[in-house]
């Protein structure tokens, strides 16, 4: 019994601590299954020992424990059981709260869509809203751009109508400006003209004046040629002179000789004679002096006479010419003249001197023969006397021939000379003024060609000889047009847009869909935004979707209450906010109606109308005594029905 | 059909002298289509691709496809044409306004000496394809080189063909008078003159001084 109490119990053991020992370590059972052999055995044989000193006490304690356990087994099947049951209904219950959870769930998820796609539609509708916002305000700001342009435009147009009326007057002046150059250009060139003439006359005058110059230095070298003939002719006169005087000596010398022969024959005879000579040295003495004065008379009327015949030919330079030649005819007529004189007087002087040499060798002969007297010297001073006053009247008058000669050389050159230098001097003047005039001319001249060249580049033109021509339609022409158009059609535009604007800021609010029907353009003028679009096309079925509903829902409802109608003999309308009023089929006046009012708890009642009045007993039958709302309206129904019926 | 060819039938149909006059006419009035077309490609007038490659005198030149701009330049030269051959004409000039201000940019302007003594005395000596050659070349060449020193057109231009005339000419149905619409303090330029049989040709260019900063 020990043993088998000892198996129970090692068996009991073993399962003690298998329980005690399953839920913490499965595993480790099968680990002391295997290496606990040798240790169960030293615990056997320890337990055993310790058991049988513990059996008694413990038997009990196990019989109890046991009793316990069963009990324990008991309560926890029961509780087990329960707490399955328990666990199971909770298992239920959470199944069913699990798929209400995910019920919950999905409808949260499918709340939380629907509020992520409202977020959305509402941002979307926010941002389409910016989005609208910006293009008004862009479009305001196109518009507000738009007038700026037109402003500038107006007053670009403005200031330049002023420049076209100012070019217009500068086109005017200019062209006042050009004909009075043009006027002035040909009085300019008829100076140039008439200076040119003057210029051909003056070269002419000029050229008159240098053959003039020439013909005068001609004749100055005529003269000097003259001049040098007549010193020739002077020379040659004098040697003549001297040959002829030679040859012309040699008879007179021989008749001399024969006459002083004579003479001293006839003087040999006479020494008485002596006085006689004296007289006639004296009156020969006299006779040179009258003949002095009459030179000199006969110089000074001459010269007198020349210097008239200067004083008149010193006013005309041709005429001069001409009196130079008469002057030189004069003049050699003179000195022939003159010479005539001289050579006269020469010839008289030379007698004379023969007649003295001859006297003289007389008187040396006589001095010479006789004895020194008182008379011969005195004749001798006398004869000397008479011989130096002749060399000096000689001299005298070789020098005032010469003078003669220098002065009026002098006084002829330096008249001509004078005459010519004054006329050749203030043609020269002339000439220099003229070309002087003529250079500032051609200055001007080549200024004004200048100008007219440069304005020619620029394009002027002389108004009198051309035309500027183009044709009518010509590009710029056309493009201006179409410029203007284009100013127009925008200005309308802005005229447009502006009307729409102000539209839009003023029942902007109220949707988009007054703006769609009160300006369709609206979408054509603007540039939509592909958002935009799309919402209003959202908008737009959405709305259709609601028209036709609405008109579906209208149709259903209209269908359902005709149908009603007809089924159940009464036409039920609703009056106000729970009133309903019900109009029968058969009706003998249009207005009898009953009127149901629906109470606070849901309840129909019947409210009282003229009508009802006369249906008292019924409503009293079915209402109040029956309850019954369907019996009392079918009641009444057949009672309009039996009437209308039999009326 | 391009209008630049001369009439076969005026070749044949006139006497020898007016023939030759006929055709250096042409080639002129040609050279100044020629002018006036590459100016408006350099200037940017009218947009490049509207303007197409053309073969003349085995030369390649740029003419215009814009019907209205052609019909406008075959109006206005073959009146040219007319003028030239009674040696009427004294300049021809090519105005460029800006759209905007109403002020002329540029002025493009050609002065013809015409010898009116030359007009029927003249040897009937024919050009050489050569020598039209040079000429084309030398004044598209020219029109061409003043791009570099001209200052850019920004603004939306147009530009006006008018011609100075002698003052007793009778004014034909579609001409009216201008102005001679110059510009104010213009900066001016030379370029090269180039002779043909009877006439001499000054070529300038005057443009209006930018407001450089």
């Amino acid at each position: 019994m020990d043993l088998e109490d000892d198996t129970t119990i090692l068996t009991t053991l073993k399962s003690f601590n298998s329980f005690i020992s399953r839920p913490e370590h499965p595993q480790r059972l099968s680990e002391h299954s295997a290496g606990s052999g040798i240790l169960q055995s030293q615990y056997k044989r320890s337990m055993e020992l310790l058991e049988a000193a513990e059996r008694v006490h413990s038997k009990n304690r196990y019989l109890q424990l046991d009793q316990e356990k069963k009990q324990m087994e008991l309560s926890h099947k029961r509780a087990r059981f329960e707490l399955e049951r328990a666990a199971s209904d909770s298992a239920r219950d959470l199944e069913h709260e699990v798929d209400r959870n995910q019920e919950l769930l999905g409808q949260i998820k499918k709340l939380e869509e629907r509020a992520e796609e409202v977020n959305k539609k509402l941002t979307e509708q926010k941002e389409a809203n910016d989005a609208l916002q910006k293009n008004l305000e862009g479009l305001n700001k196109t518009l507000e751009e738009r007038d700026d342009k037109l402003g500038t435009a107006n007053q670009t147009i403005r200031s330049l109508k002023d420049e076209i009326r100012e070019l217009r007057q500068k086109i005017q002046n200019q062209d006042s400006k050009m004909s009075a150059q043009t006027l002035e250009n040909q009085e300019l060139q008829e100076k140039i003209d008439l200076q040119q003439r003057k210029y051909q006359e003056v070269s002419q005058l000029c050229q008159s004046l240098q053959a003039a110059q020439s013909s005068c230095s001609d004749h100055i070298i005529k003269i000097k040629e003259l001049e040098r003939r007549l010193v020739f002719q002077e020379q040659d006169f004098a040697i003549v002179k001297t040959v002829k005087s030679e040859v012309a000596r040699v008879p007179d010398l021989e008749k001399e000789l024969k006459r002083l022969r004579d003479d001293n024959a006839y003087l040999r005879e006479s020494r008485e004679n002596c006085s006689l000579l004296k007289e006639e040295v004296e009156g020969l003495r006299k006779k040179l002096e009258r003949m002095e004065k009459t030179k000199e008379e006969l110089i000074n009327m001459e010269l007198e006479k020349e210097v008239k015949v200067w004083a008149r030919s010193q006013s005309e330079l041709r005429a001069e010419l001409t009196q130079q030649h008469s002057k030189t005819l004069e003049e050699q007529k003179k000195r022939e003249a003159q010479d005539a004189l001289v050579r006269r007087l020469q010839k008289r002087v030379l007698l004379l001197t023969k007649e003295r040499d001859g006297m003289r060798a007389i008187l040396e002969s006589y001095d010479s023969e006789l004895a020194p007297t008182e008379y011969s010297p005195q004749l001798s001073k006398r004869l000397r006397e008479a011989e130096d006053i002749l060399l000096k009247t000689q001299s005298h008058n070789a020098e005032m021939e010469v003078c003669l000669q220098a002065c009026i050389n002098i006084l002829f050159f330096f008249a001509l000379l004078n005459s010519v230098c004054a006329c050749i001097f203030f043609l020269r003047q002339k000439i220099e003024d003229l070309e002087r005039e003529r250079q500032r001319l051609e200055e001007q001249n080549n200024i004004l060609e200048m100008r007219l060249e440069r304005h020619n580049l620029q394009g002027d033109y002389d108004p009198v000889k051309t035309r500027v021509l183009h044709l009518k339609m010509n590009p710029t022409a056309i493009a201006k047009q179409e410029r203007q158009q284009e100013v127009e059609a925008l200005r309308q535009e802005v005229t447009r847009l502006r009307d729409l604007v102000r539209s839009l800021q003023s029942g902007g609010a109220v949707g988009h869909s007054q703006d769609d029907t009160h300006n369709p353009s609206f979408s054509l003028s603007l540039a939509p935004s592909k958002e935009v679009l799309d919402l209003r096309k959202q908008m737009e079925s959405s709305e259709l979707r609601n028209q036709r509903l609405k008109e579906v829902f209208q149709r259903k409802i209209q269908e359902f209450r005709t149908v009603c109608y007809v089924l159940t003999g009464y036409q039920i309308d609703i009056t106000t906010e729970n009133q309903y009023r019900l109009t029968s089929v058969y009706a003998e006046h249009m207005d009898d109606s009953l009127l149901f009012k629906k109470g606070s708890n849901g309840s129909m009642q019947l409210m009282e109308t003229e009508f009802s009045k006369t249906l008292g007993e019924m409503v009293a039958l079915h209402l109040h005594h029956q309850k019954s709302i369907p019996a009392f309206l079918s009641a009444v129904t057949l009672d309009l029905f039996s009437r209308q019926t039999t009326v | 059909v391009c209008a630049w060819h001369p009439c076969p039938s005026t070749e044949t149909a006139l006497g020898s002298s007016d023939n030759l006059e006929h055709r250096r006419k042409d080639r002129q009035v040609r050279l100044a289509a020629f002018g006036i077309n590459s100016i408006l490609y350099q200037r940017g007038i009218y947009p490049p691709e509207t303007f197409t490659r053309v073969t003349h005198y085995d030369l390649s030149l740029l003419l215009t496809t814009d019907p209205k701009l052609k019909s406008y330049l075959t109006n206005v030269v073959s009146q040219l044409k007319e003028w030239l051959f009674e040696c009427t004409v004294q300049k021809l000039v090519l105005v460029i306004t800006c759209l905007e201000t109403n002020e002329v940019l540029e002025r493009w302007q050609f002065d013809i000496e015409c010898d009116k003594s030359a007009k029927e005395s003249s040897a009937p000596r024919e050009k050489s394809i050569k020598t039209i050659q040079h000429e084309i070349r030398s004044v598209i060449r020219q029109i061409t080189a003043t791009v570099t020193f001209l200052p850019l057109l920004e603004t939306p231009c147009a530009f006006d063909l008018l011609v100075y005339t002698d003052k007793d000419l009778v004014v034909p149905d579609k001409w009216e008078e201008s102005g001679p619409q110059t510009i104010d303090q213009p900066e001016e330029v030379r370029l090269h003159s180039f002779t043909t049989s009877i006439h001499k040709v000054n070529s300038m260019v005057a443009y209006k001084k930018t407001e450089s900063a």
